[in-house]
């Protein structure tokens, strides 16, 4: 995907330019907000990664002005402020996520997935469904070829959250935050379990596992048979 | 106050450079006329002089008063006594017998016991009663009486140089119908001796007033400068870096005293923020600086020689481990100090507490059922609803899971209870591991402190930290205690504390 990354710290973009492009993106860097804006203006992205403080105009400025001109291409705010109250003004002006530095790299691309996705699919249908699992909003129903399952209700989210994600890694931090509404990480192993609970209910008594494990960055649920989105 | 003179005024000088020590010199010198200035200008020093003004004018008017009635009283003894006189020999005067009347004069002159003297003048022109001898004397009276004060040289033949010349003589005059004047003097040296002597008293008093007053005022005006000059020297001294300098507090629990002690309690308060600044660069210096080393000295020996890619990426794999560590270390130093300043407003609201750790208790009775060995419990007794931050709470209660299901062996125990009402609670976690020793209970709860067992397990030692300042911003207490075996760890909230710091 095309990418505009607003960055002030070169050698910071620099590796994330090659991090990313590596991953296949296309990656445009504006060291300012005044010339993150005009390639923003002149041209069409996926998504923009825009630092909280930048010179000649600041980062939150910049997604209020696109904002106000109509542009709604989702925007990752990267920000060395991790303050609860930062990262609510941040989401006010306009930011789509907000990812406090240092990050990982995989961390950040999951998340630039995540937003990219949610802007693609916009209003989401009342089944969600991946292979065989289908998950029912409205009646709170999951079933894997026709037999139902029983999750807990947290379970349950925890799956409509990967479902609505499918095909994508989604990192702890992100399942800890949209989940469970959590913004640290226990250093116990929780979301593990949880996972390889909501696992032995939707994959162990069928043939094909949906709920992979993606080593060094988190979780993906996908049907292997299709093909692999590159992340 | 000398000393105090010199230490305000060396600040000027010095800035004069070469001149700067004759300037000192000079600015010595003028010291004690600058505190006699300093003293003029005190408010305990306007007052008093407001005062010794008012009472000085007070009293100034009262003793008038008294003074201008005495004197008024003695003239009109003394003009009532005259007027008898005038009276007696104007009757004599109307019966038409001047030699009488010349006669009466004379007598009353011999007698003059009364420092009175009598005389009849004619035409103005002062004549010895005798030469009036044997003119007939019409009746009518002429001209009204008048009573003035005057000398007695004035009025009176007195032999030159006479002492009495100047004595003081109240003079009746009485105009006779044939151009004769009536005369009676009357002496009155003694009333006016007792008049000025009042009137000394009036003027004496009131400056025994004003000078009391100025006294008194400069006196009050000195002991509060003294008072403020020991505020100063101490506030100078501690500008000047020793921040364990106190304010005096006397025993007489004045004003003065109350502003010392809230001036105290604001320094105590301000030692204890510089000491947790100056404690947080020392554990900066060592617990970051230490592990960035190790950092630096894996990837300078992995240069040292040509490797293959495998070790290459395993040292890579392990630098960003402590990079990661690093990161955690960092992030949670930055939200104690977040905290401890009282830095966050957004995020407190009303949060069911019981929903809250139900909700954690899940997540850790699943880690517990994977893990063989490891057993827990929770207790939710009940769902008080609390002004809080959620995250917070949240963050607590996972440290103290996150503790004790690290250092409890297996087979172990862990166990969460929430119990309580709406107004008190506590939020207990304990465990059956080896606990923490009496003697360690407070020093674990401070920045960075790891404890000998524990130095080889991975950590940064600000769990417990956070969770003591989580606990403080919700003005709940964490207390560590024994659970025979293990550790108990219990943060009591209440509800009416917890919503004053809110509203603070």
């Amino acid at each position: 995907m095309r990418i505009l990354l607003v960055e002030d710290d070169v050698e910071a973009a620099g590796y994330l330019v090659k991090g990313l492009t590596e991953s296949g993106h296309v990656v445009e860097h504006a060291a300012d907000g005044e010339r993150g804006l005009q390639l923003a203006v002149g041209n069409a992205f996926d998504s923009m990664i825009i630092d909280r403080m930048l010179p000649k105009r600041d980062g939150l400025s910049l997604i209020e002005e696109l904002r106000r001109m109509g542009n709604m291409t989702p925007v990752l705010i990267l920000s060395a402020l991790d303050d609860v109250d930062e990262r609510v003004t941040g989401l006010k002006a306009g930011g789509d996520d907000y990812l406090t530095k240092p990050y990982q790299l995989s961390e950040l691309t999951a998340r630039l997935q995540a937003l990219t996705r949610r802007a693609q699919t916009g209003v989401q249908g009342t089944v969600l469904h991946v292979g065989d699992l289908t998950l029912d909003l409205i009646r709170h129903k999951v079933t894997r070829s026709g037999r139902s399952i029983n999750l807990q209700p947290r379970e349950f989210r925890l799956l409509e959250y990967l479902m609505q994600h499918t095909g994508q890694v989604v990192t702890r931090s992100m399942l800890l935050e949209n989940v469970w509404d959590y913004h640290f990480d226990p250093q116990t192993n929780v979301i593990d379990v949880q996972i390889s609970r909501l696992r032995s209910k939707i994959d162990k008594d069928f043939d094909t596992p949906l709920l992979h494990t993606v080593r060094g960055a988190g979780y993906k649920l996908q049907e292997m048979n299709s093909p692999v989105e590159m992340t | 106050m000398n000393t105090l003179a010199s230490s305000t005024t060396t600040s000027p000088a010095s800035l004069a450079g070469d001149a700067g020590t004759i300037a000192v010199a000079k600015e010595m010198r003028v010291g004690p006329r600058r505190i006699n200035r300093r003293l003029l200008r005190t408010s305990a020093f306007r007052h008093a002089l407001i005062y010794a003004t008012l009472f000085s004018a007070l009293s100034a008017a009262t003793l008038s008063f008294i003074y201008w009635s005495t004197r008024d009283q003695i003239e009109s003894q003394v003009d009532a006594r005259l007027r008898l006189e005038t009276d007696y020999l104007i009757n004599l005067y109307k019966s038409g017998a001047l030699p009488e009347l010349l006669e009466a004069i004379q007598r009353r002159n011999q007698i003059d016991t009364y420092g009175r003297f009598y005389y009849l003048a004619n035409n103005d022109a002062a004549t010895t009663p005798g030469e009036q001898e044997g003119e007939a004397l019409p009746i009518r009276l002429k001209s009204i009486r008048s009573h003035t004060t005057r000398n007695m040289g004035d009025v009176a033949d007195l032999p030159p140089g006479s002492p009495r010349a100047f004595n003081p003589v109240r003079v009746a005059e009485t105009q006779l119908s044939n151009g004769l004047k009536l005369t009676i003097g009357h002496e009155i040296s003694d009333e006016k001796a007792l008049l000025d002597h009042t009137f000394t008293l009036v003027v004496g008093a009131t400056a025994m007033t004003l000078l009391f007053s100025l006294i008194g005022g400069l006196t009050i005006g000195s002991s509060v400068l003294r008072r403020i000059d020991s505020v100063n020297r101490t506030a100078s001294e501690i500008m000047s870096g020793d921040l364990s300098q106190r304010l005096s507090v006397t025993e007489r629990d004045d004003e003065f005293d109350e502003i010392a002690n809230k001036l105290n309690q604001m320094l105590n308060r301000i030692e204890d923020l510089i000491g947790s600044t100056r404690q947080v660069t020392n554990n900066v210096a060592h617990d970051l600086r230490s592990p960035l080393t190790r950092l630096r000295n894996r990837l300078e020996v992995t240069l040292l020689e040509e490797r293959d890619a495998e070790s290459y990426r395993t040292v890579m794999a392990e630098a960003i481990g402590d990079a990661d560590s690093l990161i955690h270390t960092f992030n949670a130093m930055l939200s104690i100090a977040r905290l401890e300043a009282g830095l966050d407003s957004v995020e407190w609201k009303d949060a069911p507490i019981g929903d809250l750790t139900t909700e954690i208790a899940e997540l850790y009775e699943a880690v517990a059922e994977e893990e063989e060995g490891l057993e827990f419990k929770a207790d939710i007794a009940a769902n008080p609803v609390f002004h809080c931050n959620r995250h917070l709470i949240a963050q607590a209660v996972t440290n103290l899971l996150d503790n004790a299901i690290k250092y409890t062996p297996r087979p172990g125990q862990v166990q969460l209870a929430l119990k309580g009402d709406d107004q008190n609670f506590q939020i207990i976690v304990s465990d059956n591991g080896p606990g923490i020793d009496v003697q360690d209970r407070e020093r674990v709860l401070q920045r960075f402190v790891r404890l000998e067992n524990e130095r080889n397990s991975p950590g940064n030692g600000l769990g417990l930290n956070l969770v003591n300042a989580v606990a403080r911003i919700h003005n709940a207490q964490l207390e560590l205690s024994d659970a025979e075996p293990g550790l108990k760890a219990t943060i009591t909230f209440t509800q009416k504390t917890g919503r004053d710091r809110v509203s603070a």
